[in-house]
């Protein structure tokens, strides 16, 4: 396998949408619950521990960039092939393809259970799991730029909502906030570990920096994304800690949308179905940018065709989001993902990070 | 295999009448004058009879010298005249309203173009009409059309390219486009794609449309089709590509994107706040005509719970005696509007008044006293009827109005899940679809700012000296900005 992807105009895109790219990757099935995890962690200072997260975010994007720096025009799984050649390389891809597939499973199974659970508790799996992959094969289909358009555009459909959120501000209780810095150290990190949970998503800019036109601009709106994500992180956070008791927000498990149920309009009494329902639009860029990474990332591992990888994709889902029910439960998936996750996508670029500039040292001291 | 000139007269005069399928309509002529023997021949209603007798006959007849084809050609005042030694050829111009002229023994056949064609004057627009602006439209003649473009883009950067399109039926194809503007990949697709065409015949602008549109599995048309010169030659001076086809009234325009069937020259023509106003209104009014119905039925299928207690009771009342589920009644409805549209664009425009009113009133208001359907149901299929009519182009009001129907049966399935579905569906199949190879979601994909000022709303044209950046003119500034602000008003500072 090459380490470096031949460039395609025709194929790629221009380097500010990588806010759209990487933000929309982030938020999707996570933020609805992350108010409780925190709370259950860090208590009422959980936003401190989003703040700290939101710093380790940047640093990772950092890491991230530089890794994809010192080669011309390489994804992660080029790099790894030139690092640890080409078997263990391929290996690790593969690594990279099912953690994806997991964590697309996690996505889809936590917005099935939550349109279960407020507005079709007789939805079945299935047809839910259906509609959602019918739009990730149809998005896909259109290849990388309209993956991307459906991840901006989908963004803007929805970036609205957050606007909805200035009637529980208005109802918050300051009081909630204190005792102000009373969490242990500890605590405080474990909460930040869970955020960065929530954050999982980003790697997805090891996969597309070849698609890229101007190389020299990337670094603006990866930190503008991830920043936008911390943001947002931060606002439902400090929102629903000062709306809800403590004690009601260690037992809400999606604290996030139960935020909505306080906005109506006029002509809308109960503005929380229309909320979960316009979440969908909120999962389809994850969905689909997961896709397209799983897809792309076989064809590039293996030199799959992509259509018939790409059914073959919504397929294994499928199956797997209608049976997986009975041996685990949504909660567990999450956790379990949820682990996986903060390894390969927080940690380990550390690690490769580490590796090329040893490799570079290396040749430095071999050349004469 | 082809027939070549010369001949002698009595072998002329019968190829002439094979060629033409022994047509009863060619006129021959063969006279003797100053021992020449000569052949005129034409087709009888093809010809302006009086023009050729006047200017033509007479002049041969009262001469008193020999002819030839160089005399011919010199001395008779036709400016548009040719020279033929292929009879298939010669035939073939006759078709089109030409004299031809045979003195025997010439090797070539002088023929002189004295078209006649039967065709209505310009006259108002009927389809896409205009409260405020020119009210011309275009008619079926090419020249006529033509004639009126080039009187409108009066510069000599308007490039009018010649094709033929079709293999059994011939008809001429004008590109028409700014030279110095329009990008030159659009005008090389559009070309490629008229020249690739391998089709018996096209009846229409809107056929040849159809044949070169770049997906023709979607409801939503991707090239503007108008018959308003006003609308063809602002696309035109922005840097759009044009193309006419001869005999069709409409013009056809691309590429477009989504946003810019939704613009009316209008817009232009009245102060930059008041065509703003309009034009969002008509934004709103689309997505109000998708949205509402499939909303209702949603409500009332699944979801009580977001309709306002107040306005549940009355729509409580209005359905107490209904005996469909929502579905079937908005299905019932909605049919029953586009019967009346239909019905209505069939008829003559006098009985088509009344049949509206027996149709709408008498029909919408028997309905609900018969307990068919609700107050509130009427109410609103109404408004999103209303509302897809805003529609400048009545291609995007059609596909609006089509859209609705999946949507609302998603809606009684599954309620607003399935509406989010359909909303969802739809959005990736419009950044799917393209125009002449551009995308067609254009300013918000690829997000471009500064297109929003000419596409979504309109800004005052002094602040929008910029053309916009998808159209990919070669000229990218309409005026410079500088010296546009450079006023020189004596009151200010």
């Amino acid at each position: 396998m090459k380490t470096n992807v031949r460039f395609a105009p025709d194929q790629s895109v221009q380097a500010f949408y990588l806010f759209f790219i990487i933000h929309t990757s982030q938020i999707g099935a996570g933020l609805m619950g992350i108010p409780r995890i925190l709370v259950l962690e860090s208590g009422v200072d959980a936003w401190i521990a989003v703040l700290i997260a939101g710093v380790y975010l940047h640093f990772i994007a950092f890491i991230m960039l530089q890794i994809l720096k010192s080669y011309d025009n390489a994804d992660i799984l080029g790099i790894q092939c030139d690092l640890f050649g080409t078997w263990i390389g391929k290996a690790l891809g593969m690594v990279y393809v099912i953690y994806i597939f997991q964590l697309l499973l996690t996505v889809l199974k936590n917005y099935i259970e939550v349109v279960q659970v407020f507005v079709f508790p007789e939805m079945p799996i299935w047809l839910m799991a259906f509609f959602l992959l019918t739009l990730m094969i149809y998005s896909i289909l259109g290849g990388f730029r309209v993956v991307v358009g459906t991840s901006v555009v989908f963004f803007f459909l929805t970036i609205w909502l957050v606007f909805t959120i200035y009637k529980p501000v208005t109802h918050m209780d300051w009081e909630h906030f204190t005792p102000i810095m009373q969490t242990s150290a500890g605590d405080l990190l474990r909460g930040a570990q869970q955020v960065t949970f929530t954050a999982l998503g980003m790697e997805i800019l090891l996969f597309v920096y070849p698609y890229i036109q101007d190389k020299k601009r990337v670094a603006v709106p990866t930190h503008a994304g991830v920043f936008f994500t911390t943001f947002l992180l931060l606002l439902v956070m400090v929102v629903s800690i000062g709306y809800f008791s403590p004690d009601q927000l260690t037992q809400l498990v999606w604290a996030t949308l139960s935020l909505f149920k306080i906005i109506s309009f006029s002509i809308l009494e109960r503005f929380d179905f229309i909320a979960v329902a316009l979440w969908m639009m909120v999962i389809i860029p994850n969905i689909v940018l997961f896709g397209w990474m799983i897809v792309h990332s076989l064809q590039r591992l293996f030199n799959f065709s992509k259509k018939p990888t790409l059914y073959i994709l919504a397929c294994c889902l499928f199956i797997s989001s209608v049976t997986a029910e009975k041996r685990v439960t949504v909660n567990e998936l999450t956790t379990l993902t949820g682990k996986i996750g903060f390894w390969i996508v927080f940690v380990y670029p550390v690690f490769i990070y580490l590796i090329i500039l040893l490799k570079k040292r290396m040749k430095k001291r071999n050349a004469p | 295999m082809s027939t070549l000139l010369p001949m002698n007269k009595e072998r002329y005069m019968k190829t002439s009448k094979q060629l033409l399928n022994e047509s009863p309509d060619l006129i021959q002529k063969a006279f003797k004058h100053e021992e020449q023997a000569i052949i005129v021949q034409y087709i009888a209603y093809q010809v302006e009879k009086e023009k050729l007798e006047d200017e033509v006959m007479e002049i041969i007849t009262k001469s008193k010298h020999k002819w030839s084809n160089e005399d011919l050609i010199n001395k008779i005042p036709i400016t548009s005249t040719s020279q033929e030694d292929n009879m298939d050829r010669m035939i073939q111009q006759m078709i089109h309203g030409s004299v031809s002229i045979y003195i025997e023994g010439e090797k070539e056949a002088v023929l002189f173009a004295l078209p006649k064609q039967e065709h209505r004057s310009l006259n108002q627009a009927e389809t896409e009409s205009l409260v405020f602006g020119p009210q011309v439209s275009f008619t079926e003649s090419l020249i006529t059309n033509l004639n009126v473009i080039r009187w409108r883009l009066d510069t000599s950067d308007l490039v009018v390219e010649k094709l033929i399109v079709g293999e059994r039926v011939q008809s001429e194809v004008r590109i028409v486009y700014l030279k110095s503007l329009a990008n030159e990949e659009n005008v090389e697709t559009m070309r490629q794609r008229i020249k690739d065409l391998k089709v018996a015949e096209v009846e229409d602008t809107s056929v040849l449309g159809q044949l070169i549109e770049d997906s023709s599995s979607t409801v939503f048309p991707q090239l503007i089709f108008t018959e308003l010169p006003d609308r063809f030659c602002n696309s035109i001076s922005k840097g759009r590509v044009g193309v006419m086809v001869d005999k069709s009234p409409t013009m056809l325009i691309g590429p477009m994107n989504l946003f810019n069937f939704f613009e009316s020259t209008e817009d232009l023509y009245m102060r930059w706040n008041m065509g703003s106003f309009i034009r969002l209104l008509r934004f709103v009014s689309m997505a109000l005509s998708i949205i509402l119905t499939p909303m209702y039925v949603a409500a009332l299928t699944f979801h009580y719970e977001i309709v306002p207690s107040t306005l549940l009771v009355s729509l409580g009342q209005s359905r107490a005696t209904v005996p469909f589920p929502p579905v079937l009644e908005a299905l019932l409805l909605e049919m029953l509007i586009e019967l009346l549209r239909e019905a209505g664009a069939r008829l003559p425009t006098k009985v088509g008044q009344t049949m509206g009113i027996v149709g709408g009133i008498v029909l919408g208001q028997a309905a609900v006293e018969a307990g068919f359907t609700s107050n509130i149901l009427i109410i609103i299929i109404a408004l999103s009827a209303l509302a897809s009519f805003t529609a400048p182009s009545y291609l995007m009001g059609t596909a609006i109005r089509i859209i609705r129907f999946p949507m609302i049966i998603l809606a009684g399935a599954y309620g607003i899940i399935g509406i989010v579905f359909a909303l969802s569906f739809l959005v990736i199949h419009l950044l799917k679809q393209k125009s002449l190879g551009r995308p067609y979601l254009s300013p918000i994909y690829p997000f471009q700012w500064k297109d929003f000022n000419e596409s979504i709303i309109r800004l005052p044209f002094q602040k929008n000296a910029e053309r916009s950046k998808s159209m990919m003119t070669k000229d990218k500034d309409r005026y410079s900005n500088d010296k546009a602000n450079e006023r020189k008003d004596v009151d200010r500072l």
